[in-house]
């Protein structure tokens, strides 16, 4: 793990990223976060699309039931964004969580998220992460990005994909 | 000008959707879908999209925690 660094926070998912994770095999990857909080909409989504997300021993997966009532802002947010109620219920279990970070590759989301003051990435993230926390390799990362229009259902424009394959060839 | 499209859709969603048209609150399923496109592609902006990806690629190589 990384010297000096401040220690990961919690982390609330929405189901996008535990599933392009587990299509890639890198749920592990969340494995030194030390909660992985998976609100019970979330849960059911991804145990419902990608059973295998939740068999992974080392990653502390906790489900949780949103427990106070959506404040007036999300309400507002997840109409007017179309917000899934797995979405939604990421984003209220977020807010509950000072100091989290929230897991979603969802756009309308992330825009959810950044207009509450929530700190929110995605999949890609996770996975150029692992290189700062020596958990993968820059080439094994690298290759794991090129094989994710093929081995998962995340959709990222392939020139964009090929900019961000660059960026880590030459990052230091 | 229009086209003719088929698509796969799951049971419930279109049924609800066609619930939706005999209520009265859209003129028929084609406008529906067309509304329902619409309001996807406003809200899913490409150049939001990829900025947040951006933002990813940046925390994920030089984030601090």
């Amino acid at each position: 793990m990384a010297g000096n660094e401040p220690a990961p926070p919690a982390i609330v998912c929405d189901a996008g990223p535990l599933i392009h994770l587990e299509e890639v095999g890198c749920v592990e990857l969340l494995t030194d976060f030390p909660q992985v909080l998976v609100p019970s909409a979330v849960w059911d989504e991804v145990a419902k699309h990608r059973p295998s997300a939740f068999m992974h021993n080392t990653v502390r997966f906790q489900k949780v039931t949103p427990d106070k009532a959506l404040s007036a802002e999300l309400d507002v947010m997840s109409r007017l964004l179309a917000l899934h109620r797995g979405e939604r219920e990421a984003l209220q279990v977020a807010q509950g969580h000072p100091g989290c970070l929230l897991l979603t590759d969802d756009t309308g989301a992330r825009l959810a998220a950044r207009n509450l003051g929530l700190e929110a990435h995605g999949t890609i993230g996770v996975l150029l992460r692992a290189i700062r926390r020596k958990q993968k390799t820059k080439d094994e990362v690298v290759k794991l990005l090129r094989s994710l229009p093929t081995a998962s259902t995340l959709h990222v424009r392939p020139g964009l994909l090929e900019n961000i394959i660059r960026e880590v060839e030459q990052s230091p | 000008m229009k086209t003719a499209i088929q698509a796969e859709l799951p049971n419930e969603l279109v049924a609800e959707a066609r619930a939706f048209v005999e209520q009265g609150w859209v003129g028929d399923f084609d406008e529906l879908l067309a509304e329902a496109l619409r309001r996807y592609l406003e809200s899913h902006s490409t150049r939001l999209a990829e900025s947040f990806i951006q933002a990813d690629v940046a925390w994920g190589l030089r984030g601090r925690e």
